[in-house]
């Protein structure tokens, strides 16, 4: 059952899952994207506030230093630069790495130049100085604020970095005016920030593989009894018609099921009551052979000891007796035939196979037909390619087929002679019966295995057919799953061909005889 | 005189049947219930018993079986079903041969009962043995290693039919010529179901015969393996 879940053109189970898990990858990007971008935004504002409050007072606390050394001899300025320099690298317990950059621009303090004023550029950590960005000092200079900029620097002895700067004009007594920029690492907040990717995309990962796993549990639930209908309508195809589907609850679900059990109990039903008509009519046809064979036992026993007396008898007497005899046999022929068929009708026919030489039951029935029928001028031919060909078949109801096709022929074949011929395949055998006698149209064709249908009713009942021999033998051929063909032409006789698989109920895969003859069209 | 005891619950047919075999020269005693017929049965002992199979009081196929437990007499089933069910049910139920309502002809009936009233084999005397079974066909006795074996007269023929001359294969056409005295039936029933029962008295495992085996898609023969 799991491998069917998973493969997904035939399960529903795998559908669903398979759409909802897409469906809701989409809805977790979008919703963790815009989650990241906020939190992201948030991170960098409240960093960048931090610096940029803690890059004020640096700058201010230097401003209010060098304003307090102002006129004080090179040396105390130079170490109050040292002082500053160092008290604002001073780095904070959340903070990576802080450098600075001092820098001299314009003129010196000294507008008159008496002295050579001492500069104070300098950059920490070594820093390179000429990845700075020239936009943000122009707008140092220019400033009297703080100014910033995120960018990209170069250090001389590590790789390039991601940082904040921040600047500002500071002027340094009896030196000029320098740019002072405080460089802030930003590896911290990238640091965060991919924290905080990394847990979004494990989370959505998560969601989806939850999702999933729900969907897969909810939809078992509603497949299960789908399933479940599956495999009892399959076995009802097979014949089991006591299962029913389980109904516990009272959802839709619950609705198919009731529906279901209510479809295989009338289905169940309505078999119950064919097979009863069926079982009925069967009993009906035996009911009936019996309560009319018993006293036909008797009539034709009594007809025959009067037949035997008959030399005794005036002639009107006498040939009343053999009228008697003959109509008896008739009946009882007629009898038997109608009892025939109404067991196929009723479907009641049984194949009793048994293994045996066709070639010499044909042999049998063509000595038995020419010696029963009236006149023995006609002469039969057999044709057969092998001396033998054994069959698994009803005997019975074969020999019935080779009777029925041969005194058919006999009825109409004219006094010119019958070919019988017979060819064997692997799997079937084929028994062809000619006649060359008046033949027939097409739409007699189309008609002859009716029941009771005479080809011509005037002349038919020389020989006392019932009228319901080719149809029965076609229905005895196709109980053995072969078939009985016809062809006819008018003037150029019929040809009757038996297909019988050599084991009854195999399938038959042609025909090694075709219907139409192989004299046909005969030059004339 | 022979006599036939005629077992039908239709007066008619019975009183028919009775004209015909009386004016075969055989004598008739007719019963119409099926739970009359033992009493009769005991009271004059006939040499053939013709039986219907439907039969108020007692189905003829239970007849059947009780004449079977007491007597080998030849019994030929009358049947109006020619459904092989009902036939081959008579035949295990005992029954000799069997004719299906209504009868080509009233001799085919008389040929019948002659035939299963002829001592057959009449030509043959003496001991066969086959196997490790010894067949005395004068004294109509089949005995293995001294004890006697009960067959009916239908199962002695066609036993003596086949060993007197072991390792020739009899198709059942000819069984049936031979024992039954038809001239060309189709029906092997009879043969099958007679081996069969034949077999399960004298073989000593019926599922492997040692004495009457067949030969597959022909018939069957004696086996001519010596006796112990």
């Amino acid at each position: 059952m799991n491998r069917n879940i998973f493969s997904f053109r035939n399960s529903l189970a795998s559908k669903v899952i398979f759409s909802t898990v897409l469906l809701s990858l989409g809805v977790v990007w979008l919703t963790g994207s815009a989650l990241y971008s906020q939190l992201s935004d948030g991170v960098k504002q409240v960093n960048l506030e931090t610096s940029l409050a803690e890059a004020r007072s640096s700058f201010f606390n230097a401003q209010y230093e060098f304003l307090l050394v102002k006129g004080a001899n090179t040396k105390i300025i130079t170490e109050t630069v040292q002082e500053i320099i160092i008290s604002s690298t001073e780095v904070s317990l959340n903070q990576d790495r802080k450098s600075i950059f001092l820098s001299r621009f314009g003129q010196s303090a000294d507008p008159l130049g008496t002295e050579i004023a001492p500069d104070y550029s300098t950059a920490t950590d070594e820093l390179d100085i000429s990845s700075f960005p020239t936009e943000l000092r122009q707008r140092v200079r220019a400033s009297d604020i703080v100014e910033y900029k995120y960018a990209t620097v170069k250090y001389k002895n590590r790789a390039d970095a991601n940082v904040l700067i921040a600047g500002r004009r500071i002027a340094i007594p009896e030196s000029g005016n320098y740019e002072m920029y405080l460089v802030y690492s930003l590896t911290n907040q990238n640091t965060t920030l991919s924290l905080i990717k990394s847990s979004l995309l494990f989370t959505g990962l998560a969601l989806l593989f939850l999702i999933g796993l729900i969907t897969w549990l909810v939809v078992r639930q509603v497949v299960r009894p789908v399933r479940e209908a599956a495999r009892i309508a399959q076995q009802f195809t097979e014949g089991d018609f006591s299962q029913r589907m389980k109904v516990e609850s009272s959802d839709e679900i619950a609705t198919l099921g009731t529906a279901f059990n209510e479809m295989a109990l009338s289905l169940e039903s309505q078999i119950t009551r064919l097979e009863n008509l069926s079982r009925v009519q069967q009993r009906f046809v035996s009911d009936v052979s019996h309560e009319l064979r018993t006293p036909l036992t008797t009539l034709r026993m009594a007809s025959e000891v009067i037949y035997s007396a008959k030399a005794s008898f005036d002639p009107n007497i006498a040939r009343s007796s053999e009228l008697l005899v003959a109509q008896l046999d008739r009946f009882e022929k007629l009898l038997e035939d109608l009892l025939e068929v109404s067991r196929f009708d009723a479907e009641v026919a049984v194949l009793e196979p048994v293994e045996f030489d066709l070639v010499r039951l044909i042999e049998r029935c063509i000595e038995d037909v020419r010696a029963n029928a009236h006149d023995h001028t006609i002469s039969v031919e057999i044709d057969h390619e092998t001396e033998q060909v054994m069959v698994r078949a009803d005997f019975r109801r074969v020999e019935r087929i080779m009777r029925n096709l041969l005194s058919n022929a006999l009825d109409h074949a004219d006094e010119k002679p019958i070919h019988v011929s017979v060819v064997a395949t692997a799997t079937e055998v084929g028994v062809g019966v000619r006649d060359f006698g008046p033949g027939m149209d097409p739409a007699a064709l189309s008609r002859v295995f009716d029941r009771f249908w005479r080809a011509d009713p005037s002349r038919a009942r020389v020989r006392g057919g019932t009228g319901l021999g080719l149809s029965i033998a076609l229905e005895d051929a196709r109980l053995h799953n072969g078939e009985l063909d016809a062809w006819g032409a008018l003037g150029q006789g019929a040809h009757f061909v038996l297909t019988l698989p050599l084991i009854a109920g195999s399938q038959i895969s042609g025909r090694p005889i075709r219907p139409q003859p192989k004299d046909y069209p005969q030059p004339i | 005189m022979t006599l036939v005891m005629v077992v039908d619950d239709d007066q008619d047919l019975a009183e028919m049947l009775g004209i015909v075999l009386t004016g075969a020269g055989i004598d008739v005693d007719l019963v119409s219930r099926g739970d009359e017929v033992l009493e009769v049965f005991r009271n004059n002992p006939p040499d053939l018993v013709l039986l219907d199979v439907m039969l108020p009081g007692l189905d003829g196929i239970e007849v059947c079986k009780l004449i079977r437990a007491e007597s080998m007499v030849p019994i030929v089933m009358l049947s109006a079903k020619g459904d092989s069910h009902d036939v081959v049910r008579g035949l295990e139920a005992g029954a000799d041969d069997y004719m299906v309502k209504p009868f080509r002809h009233p001799s085919e009936l008389i040929a019948r009962i002659r035939t299963r009233l002829r001592r057959t084999n009449a030509d043959i005397s003496g001991l066969l043995v086959i196997g490790d079974l010894s067949i005395d066909v004068t004294a109509h006795e089949v005995s293995r290693a001294g004890k006697k074996i009960a067959l009916t007269r239908l199962e002695f023929d066609l036993l003596v039919a086949l060993a007197k001359e072991p390792g020739r294969v009899f198709t059942r056409d000819a069984l049936l010529g031979e024992v039954w005295g038809y001239r060309h039936s189709t029906d092997t029933r009879l043969v099958n179901v007679h081996v069969q029962r034949l077999r399960s008295k004298v073989e000593h495992d019926p599922e492997h015969p040692q004495i009457i085996m067949t030969v597959r898609g022909v018939g069957y023969k004696a086996g001519v393996l010596g006796g112990s």
